[in-house]
C-alpha cells in the first residue's frame, strides 16, 4: 500500500458509513461548490472540453455510486476523493492512448492579461500530462505534496521530484523556449 | 524560485479564470439523473444475477436428467416412454424459459 493509497483509506474510514445516502439537494450543494475546478482541472490536463465535461459526470456518477456520497460528508473530504476519481479517470484516458491536447483553448475575450493566459496556454502544450496534473493540482488548487499524492495515486517522494522536474520544464518553456 | 513560483502560480491561475469564465458545469440535475439511472441497472443487475444462476442450473439439471433416462433405458425409446422422454425435453426448457422471461421483465421495468 502506497502513500496515497493510506491517504485514500484515511479518507474512506473518516466518512461516515452509517449516515443516509447523499440526497439530491445536497448533491446539488456539493456540485455547485465542487465542479468548477475539477471541470478547471480536466480541462486544463486533457486540453479539451468535450473530454472534460464527459469526465466531470463520470467523476460525480462513481462518486455517487460509490461508498463515499453519505449525508454529513465533509466538503473538504469529498473534493479530494473527487480530484482523485477525475486524476484516474484521466490516467485511464491515457492508457486508452486517446490524449489530443488543447483543441479548445481559453477564450481570450475574458482573460485578465491575455499574453500570460496564451503563454501559460501554450507551455501546458508542451508539457506531458503528468506534469500538468502536478503543476494545476499544486499551483491552482494550493495542494501539498500529501494531498497531491493522495490524488493522483503517486508516493509522497515521487510528487516532490516530479514536480521539481515539472517546475522546471515550467520555467524553461516561459522563459525562453517558447519565445 | 520564488519568482518562478509567482509567476507560474499566476499564470496558471490567470488560465483557470479564462476556463472558468467560458466553460460551465453541465446542471447538477443532469448528472444525479445519470447516476440514478446507472445506480438502478446495477440494482437490476445484482438481481438479475440469482436468476441467471438458476437458469444455467435448470438447464443443466434438464440435461442430465435427460441423459440419465436414456442411459437408465438402455437407449430403448419403448421402455422409456413418450410422456416421460416428453417431460424430460420441456422440464429444462421450461426452467430457462422462465428464467429469461422474468429477466426481460425485470429490466423492462428497470427501463421504465
Amino acid at each position: 500500500m502506497n502513500a496515497a493509497d493510506e491517504v485514500a483509506g484515511a479518507i474512506a474510514r473518516g466518512l461516515p458509513e452509517h449516515t443516509a445516502p447523499m440526497g439530491e439537494a445536497e448533491f446539488e450543494r456539493l456540485y455547485s461548490a465542487t465542479a468548477g475546478p475539477i471541470l478547471g482541472y480536466l480541462t486544463a490536463v486533457s486540453g479539451r472540453r468535450d473530454v472534460a465535461e464527459d469526465l466531470l459526470q463520470e467523476a460525480y456518477c462513481r462518486f455517487l455510486a460509490q461508498g463515499p456520497a453519505r449525508s454529513g460528508l465533509e466538503a473538504e473530504a469529498a473534493r479530494r476523493y473527487l480530484f482523485r476519481i477525475a486524476s484516474n479517470l484521466l490516467r485511464d484516458r491515457w492508457r486508452m492512448g486517446d490524449g489530443q491536447p488543447f483543441t479548445e483553448p481559453a477564450e481570450s475575450g475574458v482573460a485578465a492579461n491575455y499574453d500570460t493566459t496564451l503563454e501559460v496556454q501554450a507551455m501546458l502544450q508542451h508539457l506531458n500530462p503528468k506534469e500538468r496534473t502536478l503543476l494545476w493540482l499544486a499551483y491552482v488548487e494550493g495542494m501539498d505534496h500529501a494531498e497531491i499524492a493522495a490524488a493522483t495515486g503517486l508516493g509522497r517522494l515521487s510528487v516532490r521530484t516530479l514536480l521539481f522536474r515539472a517546475r522546471g520544464r515550467a520555467r524553461r518553456l516561459l522563459e525562453g523556449e517558447l519565445r | 524560485m520564488t519568482g518562478i513560483d509567482d509567476r507560474l502560480r499566476q499564470g496558471l491561475r490567470g488560465y483557470a479564470a479564462a476556463l472558468a469564465a467560458t466553460q460551465t458545469a453541465p446542471p447538477s440535475s443532469l448528472v444525479w439523473l445519470r447516476a440514478e439511472r446507472r445506480r438502478r441497472r446495477a440494482a437490476v443487475e445484482r438481481a438479475e444475477r440469482p436468476l441467471r444462476v438458476m437458469q444455467a442450473v435448470g438447464l443443466l439439471s434438464g440435461i442430465a436428467a435427460t441423459g440419465w433416462l436414456l442411459v437408465t433405458s438402455g437407449l430403448d425409446r419403448a421402455s422409456l416412454g413418450t410422456p416421460m422422454l416428453a417431460l424430460a425435453i420441456a422440464a429444462p426448457i421450461l426452467a430457462a424459459g422462465g428464467c429469461w422471461a422474468m429477466v426481460a421483465a425485470s429490466r423492462g421495468a428497470a427501463r421504465s
